[in-house]
């Protein structure tokens, strides 16, 4: 079989190109380690016992590391009580602090301080309306109680939607950028935001950190264990089933275009899952376009106790009822017909 | 002669016919449906379970797993639909019809018929139940005299009947939440999904359990009846547990002289499984 040029042209700069894919990969772009740290927290064994007695893993996974939205932050830029190696016990990371990282679209320093506010006003925050210290003010949750190092999930929408990083998408980023570990970094960076990085189920578990907590969630009066109560209906149950499509928590209390560090609580009639608002959740295009209003009174928390829902309780109490009414009688004869079956003629009291 | 005779000897045995092949095949489906609709709905009421991932993963998981369960349970309702009009045809081709046309008809006739369907239940049912409660408590030796259909069918006959009702339409409900949202309340859907677990928790375990129990795990049937297969019951089967049906159609056959003795299928022991028809 004869091979024309032009295929053999093709077979060529593939084969040519492989080193260059490997070696360019997002994994081996450099991290911003000028202070050197990794020399020790390269070490996989690293780790200590704390004054608290806790275990405390100080190892840097560094391909991980420089796959996340960090990886050009200098480790200075976060630890900035950090001034010389070996270092003291270093204190907690103040995600709000100023970065040397510049905002390319302001030129100006960039920092998560806005955050700081969005969140003070949402239904989070621990301050309330009036200015006063919300009762257990310590509960709320700070930056850290939600978010671990988040990683990329680059998105390939071209032709086909599938993960990963699209090699034809990267061709029409280079007609115009010439660095490649910019582009890779500027690509990961814009498709890890186009869709939910995360999975529903891992959503709905940092929530659950304090959602799912019996004794937080009888100090603040909330109705429901709610994330609990979230996985006893569909949803729920189809995220714990890695579904990706399906709602997490953040999609019905949120307002479309907001953060999660605006929401509200569903007393305010601003909030996504105020009761006038409700309904256009439900109803929105990626979920039930066709719903009724009316499917908003789905209680998308089941969690059906005496106390918050006693028509749904009563109503499961009759399906165990007949359950055990029903199998345990049946279960009794099937017991007692494999007995009589060993003493077929036997007989107490004989018929007259 | 007719294909399917009321008593067929096999290598020396006879076998009563009991399902015709059109019931035998809507036996099958609803057997297949069910256990299909089982498998893949109990991992997502079990979501939890450290099975539940892996079974539902035999279904595709996620994205594949529903579409199966609603796929079969479409089929499963065109089959309760088709065994209505079934119903409703045969007793309308076979006794509604004749009456009609011998001495007219009236509405409580009508209901008289219906009432007297062999799988309607009735008193000789409740005696049968107390006649056995005497029987595995050891107070006689005698076990009742089943007609054509016992009370242990009457029951698993009815009991999926109710459950295809309660499962079917809040299945449905909850398959088309967006429709059924305009007609009836979202708190409805808490409702049906209860309904539709909870009747199917029940459904398969009495299956699986009493069902399986009386047609393939009894000593006498062991280790599986075959007339859902073949449509025919063997003697000592039927002489066990349909002894009052099984003289009628042996006299009408002229065997009196050969009719068993009341249970004597604890003497013989036999199975009516591994033989056809």
């Amino acid at each position: 079989m004869k091979v024309s040029l032009p295929y053999l042209k093709s077979y060529l700069l593939l084969f040519l190109s492989i080193p260059f894919l490997i070696f360019s990969s997002p994994g081996s772009a450099s991290a911003a380690d000028i202070g050197n740290c990794l020399l020790c927290h390269k070490y996989p064994g690293m780790s200590r016992v704390d004054e608290e007695g806790k275990f405390r893993l100080f190892f840097i996974n560094e391909s991980i590391f420089n796959n996340g939205v960090h990886a050009k932050v200098k480790c200075e830029g976060c630890h900035t009580d950090i001034t010389e190696i070996p270092h003291k016990p270093a204190k907690k990371v103040d995600c709000l602090v100023e970065c040397h990282i510049v905002e390319p679209s302001s030129e100006k320093k960039f920092s998560h301080k806005s955050v700081e506010t969005d969140l003070g006003q949402s239904v989070h925050g621990k301050i309330d309306s009036a200015g006063k210290s919300k009762k257990y003010a310590n509960d709320f949750p700070e930056c850290k109680d939600c978010h671990d190092e988040p990683l990329y999930r680059p998105l390939s929408f071209f032709k086909k939607v599938r993960p990963g990083i699209s090699e034809a998408s990267l061709g029409r980023c280079r007609v115009c950028h010439k660095k490649d570990e910019f582009i890779y970094r500027f690509y990961n960076h814009v498709t890890t935001r186009l869709h939910k990085s995360r999975n529903p189920i891992n959503i709905a578990e940092v929530c659950a950190r304090c959602h799912n907590d019996s004794q937080l969630v009888e100090r603040h009066g909330l109705s429901t264990k709610a994330v609990f109560s979230y996985g006893e209906t569909f949803h729920g149950k189809a995220a714990r089933f890695l579904d990706e499509r399906i709602p997490d928590c953040l999609d019905c209390h949120v307002n479309k275009g907001e953060s999660a560090h605006q929401m509200l609580s569903h007393k305010n009639t601003q909030a996504s899952t105020n009761d006038m608002n409700r309904g256009k959740i439900c109803s929105n295009i990626d979920c039930h376009p066709n719903a009724s209003p009316k499917l908003a009174t789905y209680n998308v928390h089941a969690e059906f106790n005496l106390k918050q829902s006693p028509a749904q309780y009563f109503f499961t109490v009759f399906f165990i009822v007949l359950t055990g009414g029903t199998l345990l009688p049946l279960m009794g004869i099937i017991l007692l017909d494999l007995i009589r079956r060993f003493f077929p003629n036997a007989v107490i009291k004989r018929r007259k | 002669m007719k294909r399917y005779p009321a008593i067929k000897i096999k290598d020396g045995k006879r076998y009563f016919y009991r399902f015709t092949m059109n019931q035998r095949i809507q036996h099958i489906i609803l057997a297949w449906s069910v256990v299909t609709l089982v498998l893949t709905g109990m991992p997502l009421k079990f979501s939890n379970s450290a099975w539940a991932p892996y079974l539902y993963a035999l279904f595709g998981g996620i994205k594949a797993a529903p579409i199966v369960h609603i796929t079969t349970g479409v089929i499963l309702l065109i089959l309760f639909v088709y065994h209505i009009g079934y119903l409703a045809y045969v007793i309308y081709k076979k006794q509604i019809l004749p009456l009609k046309q011998k001495e007219g008809l009236s509405l409580m006739k009508v209901l008289i018929i219906l009432a007297k369907q062999p799988l309607v239940p009735n008193l000789k049912d409740a005696f049968d139940i107390r006649d056995l409660m005497k029987y595995l408590f050891f107070l006689t030796n005698k076990r009742p005299d089943g007609d054509n259909f016992t009370w242990k069918e009457k029951f698993d006959y009815w009991a999926p009947f109710w459950g295809m009702i309660i499962i079917g339409l809040s299945g449905l409900i909850i398959w088309n939440k967006e429709l059924a949202t305009h007609i009836v309340p979202g708190w409805f859907l808490n409702f049906s999904l209860i309904a539709h677990s909870d009747e199917a928790l029940l459904a398969a375990l009495f299956l699986f359990i009493w069902h399986w129990y009386n047609v393939h795990f009894s000593i006498s049937v062991f280790p599986m009846g075959t007339v859902f297969l073949t449509g025919y019951m063997s003697e000592e089967l039927m002489a066990e547990e349909h002894y009052e049906h099984y003289v009628k159609v042996m006299k009408e056959a002229g065997l009196e002289h050969e009719i068993l003795p009341p249970h004597g299928a604890h003497a013989h022991e036999s199975s009516e499984g591994g033989h056809s028809a």
